[in-house]
């Protein structure tokens, strides 16, 4: 097990966004988290990096509880996120954006920026390294939070949203790059919309309503919930498939 | 694909020799100028130097970090006041007094900059007002400093050599800032927290620590700066350097340069002082002249918010882009 939330509780004012979830999440695998907006995906994220306190329960990684770690030291330990609005360091070139992840290991200009190549290169942004990232466009944008977070070469990539926006060529190559990296062992968490990516990609799938789990279990299993389509998936989504 | 990648890299990047040439010229003539000029015209040189020095402290938080620092001038005036006590009551030479000068300011820095740098925008700037404005009111009732009266430190008359000292402090800041934020890890993750301080942290950068380290570098040189000024100008009180108007001239030459850049806030202080002299040449003593420099600053905010460095850089001296460059640059 790599990771694992106990009872996870986090409220803004009276609205409790996060509500006594528990996840576990093994090595090698794929999770997908889906939900209605609202139903406390990104809040869940925010608690697992430490971005935000939670309220109460407890977030262990790797067998460390992490709940009160401070979010650089998280991503110390091996936890890489991407936003889901891209949140680049605008005034920066795409490579220097990458070599800021780099010194996560190194201290060395020359190592950071050999290692931020690589990444760039894996994840198809290398003609584009020199650019400042005003002039990129919202896929290589997208590419690029995807590298920031490669670069810290983390065990576990949680992905917020990195499919919206895009169009279906550009899912097809994201989802691509995403097959590429979990058969090198990442684990890996997707939180996402497009119901292709999360059937494609995940071994399970939980889903969220109002900050609580309502289902978890295999994509197959999750489509034909009848609790799972109530909430999310509405009536059309059974008729079609 | 070659040239895709090179598609975005500026146009003005000059060979390397020709800046290094350049910057070779401008150090000569720095050392030679004492001996060119009339004393008048050194004095201005050497507060063209200080303020350069100034400014880019500033802009070590202020422009590469992005918090902007409103009580700047009370580590210069701390620095000016430590020396002078070092000096008058213990008696320490003037070289130990200037590192005691900036590392107290350094470490007063550390401990406003360790609860007030989790503020973000205006908070912090408000803090950092407040810290200096209560440092003026220490300065102004404590004995040591001789309160409004102010201080009286030995006399060393001897303006060339405040003017060379004033050039290698400086120099050495400039080199630092080269290294150390433009060259290094350390800058990079400033940039970061200022563009996005969460991605930063998400990525690994210990944000608190590393403002803190920013911090408290951009008050020890301003120390020693201060340090330098209160020998050379032998008396000072409250209002002489610990009042808000330093604090405003850093900010407004670093901004009128180009903040966050390494030569910005040189040609910023260059311009402000040069101009406030001359203004103060013709009109003798009077305020007229920050009328002047407040309106400049207005135009520069609205209109070419990278500053002058930002001009330069951009391809405007050519003639045939001129006007198109001149249309990107300035907002109508």
């Amino acid at each position: 097990m790599l990771l694992e939330s106990r009872d996870l509780t986090k409220a803004f004012g009276g609205l409790v966004a996060v509500n006594q979830l528990s996840m576990t999440v093994e090595k090698g695998t794929v999770l997908g988290i889906i939900g209605p907006n609202g139903s406390g995906k990104t809040t869940f994220f925010n608690l697992i990096t430490g971005m935000i306190p939670s309220d109460s329960g407890k977030v262990i990684f790797n067998g460390e509880d992490i709940t009160k770690l401070r979010p650089h030291r998280i991503a110390r330990l091996g936890v890489g996120r991407t936003f889901q609005i891209p949140a680049p360091f605008s005034k920066m070139t795409v490579l220097e954006n990458v070599m800021v992840s780099s010194f996560i290991h190194t201290s060395s200009m020359k190592i950071a920026k050999k290692k931020a190549w690589e990444v760039l290169e894996k994840v198809g942004l290398d003609e584009k390294a020199d650019f400042q990232v005003l002039n990129v466009t919202l896929e290589d944008r997208k590419r690029l939070e995807l590298a920031k977070a490669l670069a810290i070469e983390p065990s576990l990539l949680l992905l917020d949203e990195v499919m919206s926006g895009l169009t279906p060529v550009e899912v097809k190559s994201a989802i691509h790059l995403i097959r590429q990296m979990h058969r090198q062992g990442l684990t890996i968490i997707i939180v996402e919309h497009v119901m292709d990516v999360i059937l494609s990609l995940c071994d399970r799938v939980a889903v969220l309503d109002y900050g609580r789990k309502i289902a978890e279990g295999t994509p197959q299993q999750i489509v034909n919930h009848p609790e799972v389509i109530r909430a999310y998936l509405g009536e059309r989504y059974r008729a079609r498939s | 694909m070659k040239s895709l990648k090179n598609a975005q890299t500026p146009a003005h990047s000059s060979p390397s020799f020709l800046r290094w040439g350049l910057l070779g010229l401008v150090l000569l003539i720095s050392l030679l100028l004492p001996w060119t000029l009339s004393p008048l015209w050194i004095r201005i040189a050497t507060e063209v130097l200080m303020w350069a020095g100034l400014a880019q402290s500033w802009n070590i938080i202020g422009g590469y970090t992005g918090y902007l620092s409103f009580g700047h001038g009370a580590f210069f005036g701390v620095g000016a006041y430590i020396t002078g006590i070092t000096m008058l009551h213990l008696g320490l030479p003037f070289g130990l007094g200037l590192l005691i000068s900036g590392m107290a300011a350094a470490l007063m820095a550390v401990i406003i900059g360790y609860p007030t740098l989790r503020l973000r925008g205006a908070y912090f700037a408000i803090a950092t007002w407040a810290f200096g404005e209560m440092i003026r009111q220490i300065a102004t009732i404590l004995e040591i400093t001789g309160g409004a009266f102010g201080m009286q430190l030995p006399a060393y008359l001897n303006l060339p050599f405040f003017y060379y000292l004033f050039l290698l402090m400086t120099g050495l800041i400039y080199l630092t800032i080269y290294l150390l934020l433009e060259r290094s890890p350390f800058g990079y993750k400033l940039l970061a927290i200022r563009e996005h301080e969460e991605a930063a942290e998400m990525v690994g950068v210990d944000t608190v620590m590393i403002k803190i380290k920013a911090f408290g570098l951009s008050a020890f040189f301003p120390g020693v700066l201060g340090g330098i000024y209160a020998y050379w100008v032998t008396y000072i009180h409250p209002d002489s350097v610990l009042g808000a108007v330093i604090t405003d001239f850093m900010v407004v030459m670093a901004f009128l340069g180009g903040i966050g850049s390494l030569w910005g806030p040189f040609l910023g202080a260059g311009v402000v002082q040069l101009v406030n002299r001359y203004l103060w040449l013709v009109w003798g003593e009077g305020t007229f002249y920050l009328i002047v420099i407040g309106a400049a600053i207005c135009a520069v905010v609205l209109f070419i918010p990278s500053g002058i460095i930002g001009l330069l850089e951009s391809q405007i001296f050519q003639p045939r882009t001129a006007w198109k460059e001149i249309r990107k640059k300035v907002k109508w």
